[in-house]
């Protein structure tokens, strides 16, 4: 095990050599952004390509592209990203340009934007979910909350 | 005109027939040239430098992954063509640049294909295939956005054209790799979680591709930059704004 020597580059290299050239490389050989179980990021998390978290993100969370959250990570950020898989610990807004997957062990504390939402038997959900696509949704819901309860009353009224 | 370094373990006779195959077919090509041995105490700046100013276009690297992080460390900034003969065994780089070991390597040279490879930087030096910081108690800050820590200790490795090996554990036979990709540096982070009274066992790592990052620490840390040890508090590394012009196969990796 190379990683486990303390010591000069002489013990890696024959240990390197005892390693025979991978056949096939095609599987991984797309780097991505992973942050791995036991390990904790803080601040402004970004990246161009997919990311996969295992395992603690607090600060904020933005990708062009796929996320995913696996069980037993946290994200305590909110989050932008074009599409998301969410089976670990969410605690913050998802703002998701398509498709968010909720799996059965998701646990969502926070308002979801998305296009396509789908959501497993089992899956914790917290919050306000909102889509485009309904006609009418999106103006009712940027107006003020004090002109709308009033607009409300006179068509009570009437 | 070509400059060949040769690295000092080729003075092995084992390497004899092997040295001979490749200066016969370097001589077929008409691409032989003059030829300088490495050691300890040379300088291969200022050897190329020199060349340089007699005329030399080509300096090629003749040994394995050592001698090619050794030269191209130091003599990064030269302004000529380089090219890689691999001879040996720990070649793992010549894979990358798609070039075979042993004879077959002359035909690569022979053909001249030219690509410009990045170099990373690290505090005030280059380094070229990969970068190795044992583990202990750090803190790593990526483009001054954000930082990652573990709870206890963590190894990093950074690879510019060395593949990254690694396995899950010692029983692991799967032995896992990852190529780096050419125009960024990766950052692969293993962290240790404690296992029995003084064992320690590694995590499955996280992998950040970068431009620039910052090791910290509050005690002193080692750091392998292509085979030259140091130890460090605080390391910086980037890409370097220069690039090699290189001698690359058909079959490179990027």
């Amino acid at each position: 095990m190379i990683f486990q020597k303390s010591t000069t580059k002489n013990v890696v290299e024959e240990e390197m050599t005892q390693f025979e050239a991978p056949v096939s490389s095609e599987k991984v050989d797309e780097v991505e952004t992973v942050v791995g179980p036991s390990v904790n990021v803080e601040g402004d998390f970004a990246s161009e390509g997919n990311i996969i978290v295992k395992g603690t993100v607090s600060g904020s969370v933005h990708t062009s592209r796929f996320l995913s959250v696996e069980p037993g990570a946290k994200i305590m950020a909110n989050v932008r990203a074009g599409n998301a898989k969410i089976s670990g610990e969410v605690k913050g807004n998802l703002k998701i340009r398509e498709t968010i997957e909720l799996s059965s062990t998701a646990k969502v504390l926070g308002d979801i934007e998305c296009r396509v939402l789908s959501v497993e038997p089992g899956a914790l959900l917290f919050g306000k979910v909102s889509m485009p696509g309904i006609e009418g949704a999106e103006t009712r819901s940027a107006r003020p909350r004090a002109s709308r309860r009033g607009e409300e009353m006179v068509e009570v009224g009437e | 005109m070509y400059v060949y370094l040769y690295d000092n373990f080729l003075r092995q006779k084992k390497y004899d027939s092997v040295i001979k195959a490749v200066e016969v077919r370097l001589t077929d090509y008409g691409i032989a040239g003059k030829i300088l041995r490495l050691n300890n105490f040379i300088d291969p700046k200022q050897v190329i430098d020199d060349e340089i100013k007699r005329g030399a276009k080509t300096v090629v690297i003749v040994g394995n992954d050592a001698t090619f992080g050794y030269v191209l460390s130091r003599a990064a900034t030269c302004d000529c063509t380089f090219g890689f003969l691999p001879i040996g065994q720990n070649n793992t780089i010549s894979e990358v640049l798609g070039i075979a070991s042993g004879v077959e390597a002359c035909d690569v040279l022979s053909k001249r294909r030219k690509e410009s490879l990045d170099v990373g930087w690290m505090n005030n030096r280059y380094f070229v295939s990969q970068l190795h910081v044992l583990p202990s108690k750090l803190k790593v800050v990526y483009d001054e956005r954000f930082s990652v820590t573990t709870n206890e200790k963590m190894e990093v490795v950074v690879c510019n054209l060395q593949p990254f090996y690694w396995k899950k554990d010692k029983k692991d036979n799967a032995q896992q790799v990852v190529h780096p990709q050419d125009g960024k540096l990766e950052a692969f982070l293993r962290p240790l979680t404690k296992q029995g009274w003084w064992g320690y066992k590694y995590e499955d790592p996280s992998v950040f591709p970068f431009e620039e990052m910052e090791i910290v620490s509050d005690s002193p840390f080692t750091v392998e930059a292509d085979g030259k040890v140091s130890k460090e508090v605080k390391v910086k590394i980037k890409l370097a704004h220069g690039k090699i012009d290189m001698i690359v196969g058909r079959n490179r990796k990027f």
